[in-house]
């Protein structure tokens, strides 16, 4: 019987796959993410032996790819400069080469992004299925919890939390590893408060869900048959919650990005010489008279990482339930 | 009715208390003594000493916040660190007109285009005009409000440059006033600081009008030959309308955090350009002070809501 389950589960998902497939708005969506996951993961270190080398001014000496395309290396002579062969998407104010801070800033946001959804995604099943499976005082605190989390705007205690802990992160914490350096320190404190703000949501859309199949008929057989506790939530409900899950997160992805971006534009977040779109937005801010390019380059490339989640999760959204389309 | 309020005023209380308990805690546990910073070079352990005691500072956590409360019940929001001699209700209380003035505008703009603009592409659904039209509050919804903002100021130096426009590209005129320079000023960072809103107002006012279009009533209404203005305007819109009072004052959540975008990239001098640069100060009494004025504004703004939803819909005064 559980077979026969299985498979009824496997055909739904392929439909629903098949439905995603045909929607060209979530298949353009899912295209940049792709990219965007791609890009700042293996581009940095192809761009970084494509060149030849450079002759510099400043410091007189011969230098290679490797120095000219890191995202932190200045070039004080060469500043503000438009595409060329060099510098392919140019450089900023004070020399550095804008695709590699960009990438630079990609990663950024994608680490965050990852950091986020992992105790999003953990915290919110927990707290949820706690809640819809037992109620009682879980549910009950949980209740509570999310009335605090909607009327505290999240960006707001992320800003709060950012601006009075922010120096503090900076010395603590720059010596945690590949996170820490460059200006990174307070990375870990920007996703944990976008984070704490997010999961009540998604415990919430976990709770309603598990609230639904508590009542349906294969935990009930399941129950009866003398199955724990634990093992219904496990086997029975949390694999069930895939789909709401995946597209609550998929959602909150575009914010979270958005977030991380908006609080180093507000320089709370990624200081200098570090790179976030969000910084590089607000570094060009000051020669946008005479530079637009500087900050129409990391805007744009920010809205199509946002537009492209939005798209793949209501994409998502359609193809999991279809009912849910107006 | 009046119990359903009384435990919305309740539950309000207990919002409120951990918000405020919230941002307590935060000032608390904030690196470095502000009372060090306020004595300088003049340091010494009595004075120190004598200090801490006149602020309070020396009480156990839950007495200190007990007279946080208490103080802030009665107004206060305590002294400034770095600007000494002033209260921190000084300091924020010449960003409020501003930034009220810019969520007022805001607000308006998103009832008075937002939902007109879904209302007539549903009434016009899957034509050009629907395709277009939420093609645009798409793009507007989803980008992010500091994006917006830095294309138009693009958008305005390109203009200036290329037909002489020469409007400002920051700043702010002044509050309230509305001459053609202050106009110049505020129209831009009032249209971006209104699209988010005004995109989510109109593809919700778009969607509960198709669905109220499609009930039996609006049927009933055509099937027994009411013009079809009469049909539109008497039966199929009241009742789009009662979602989308509810959801005017979840709205002012958006406006609170879109304001610390708007006001930093236009150079708005109002309270949430207030808070950034504290922050820089780390001037903290002010940042917790913005903290909870802007958090009870979202928290009355959901009252509110609520309020008027049971006056706009008469079912949930039966239950």
């Amino acid at each position: 019987m559980e077979m026969k389950d299985q498979k009824q589960e496997f055909d739904s998902s392929q439909h629903s796959l098949r439905r995603l497939r045909r929607d060209k708005r979530a298949v353009a969506g899912l295209t940049v993410i792709l990219l965007f996951i791609v890009i700042p993961l293996i581009g940095p270190p192809i761009y970084q032996h494509i060149g030849g080398p450079y002759r510099s001014n400043i410091s007189g000496t011969i230098i290679g790819p490797e120095v000219y395309h890191n995202p932190f290396h200045q070039e004080l002579d060469r500043p503000d400069e438009f595409i060329s062969g060099q510098y392919w998407l140019g450089t900023d104010a004070i020399g550095r080469d804008l695709l590699a801070r960009l990438m630079q800033g990609m990663l950024i946001s994608l680490t965050v992004a990852i950091l986020v959804e992992v105790v999003d995604i953990g915290m919110g099943i927990l707290v949820g299925v706690l809640a819809g499976y037992y109620g009682g005082w879980i549910n009950q605190v949980l209740a509570r919890f999310t009335d605090i989390m909607f009327a505290f705007p999240g960006l707001l205690f992320a800003i709060l939390l950012t601006g009075i802990f922010g120096t503090w992160a900076d010395t603590t914490l720059s010596s945690v590893p590949v996170i820490g350096p460059n200006g990174n320190a307070r990375l870990l404190l920007v996703s944990l408060a976008l984070a704490f703000t997010a999961w009540p949501l998604m415990a919430r859309y976990v709770r309603g869900q598990t609230l639904q199949l508590k009542e349906h008929q294969f935990v009930e057989a399941a129950r009866t048959c003398g199955t724990s506790d634990a093992r219904i939530i496990l086997r029975h409900i949390v694999p069930n919650l895939f789909s709401i899950v995946v597209v609550a997160s998929t959602l909150n992805i575009a914010g979270t990005i958005t977030g991380e971006a908006g609080l180093s534009l507000l320089n709370l977040g990624v200081q200098p010489p570090g790179s976030s779109i969000g910084l590089m937005i607000s570094d060009a801010s000051s020669s946008i008279q005479t530079h637009p390019w500087e900050i129409l380059l990391p805007s744009i490339v920010l809205t199509l990482i946002v537009l492209a989640f939005s798209f793949l999760g209501d994409g998502l959204r359609d193809a999991f339930d279809p009912h849910s389309k107006d | 009715m009046v119990q359903f309020l009384v435990k919305r005023l309740i539950g309000l209380v207990f919002v409120l208390i951990c918000v405020t308990f919230i941002t307590f805690i935060m000032g608390y546990f904030a690196p470095g003594d502000p009372i060090h910073t306020l004595l300088g070079q003049h340091f010494t352990t009595r004075t120190y000493l004598a200090l801490k005691h006149a602020y309070g500072l020396d009480l156990p956590w839950y007495q200190q916040y007990f007279n946080f409360i208490t103080r802030l019940l009665r107004g206060d929001f305590g002294l400034s660190i770095i600007q000494q001699n002033r209260s921190v209700w000084d300091i924020l209380a010449t960003g409020v007109p501003v930034s009220t003035e810019l969520a007022f505008w805001a607000l308006t703009l998103n009832i008075v285009i937002g939902i007109p603009l879904g209302i007539i592409s549903a009434l016009k659904a899957n034509t050009w005009i629907d395709t277009l039209t939420m093609g645009v509050m798409l793009f507007l919804y989803a980008a992010p409000a500091f994006v917006l903002a830095v294309l138009f100021q693009v958008a305005i130096v390109w203009l200036d440059q290329n037909t002489g426009l020469g409007w400002p590209v920051a700043n702010w005129g002044n509050p309230w006033q509305y001459t053609w320079s202050d106009l110049q000023f505020k129209i831009g960072p009032i249209l971006v600081y209104a699209a988010l809103g005004m995109a989510y107002m109109a593809r919700l006012a778009r969607t509960t009008m198709l669905e109220v279009l499609r009930q039996d009533y609006v049927r009933t209404a055509r099937a027994k030959g009411l013009r079809e203005h009469i049909v539109i305007y008497r039966h199929a819109l009241r009742n789009a309308m009662i979602p989308l009072v509810t959801v005017l004052g979840l709205s002012i959540g958006l406006l609170v955090t879109g304001a610390f975008f708007i006001e930093q990239i236009f150079n708005i001098p109002g309270i949430a350009l207030t808070t950034l640069t504290s922050i820089t100060t780390r001037d903290y009494p002010v940042i917790q002070a913005t903290g909870i004025l802007l958090a009870v504004a979202v928290v009355v703004g959901n009252l509110l809501s609520d309020i008027l939803y049971t006056v706009v819909d008469p079912r949930i005064k039966v239950q």
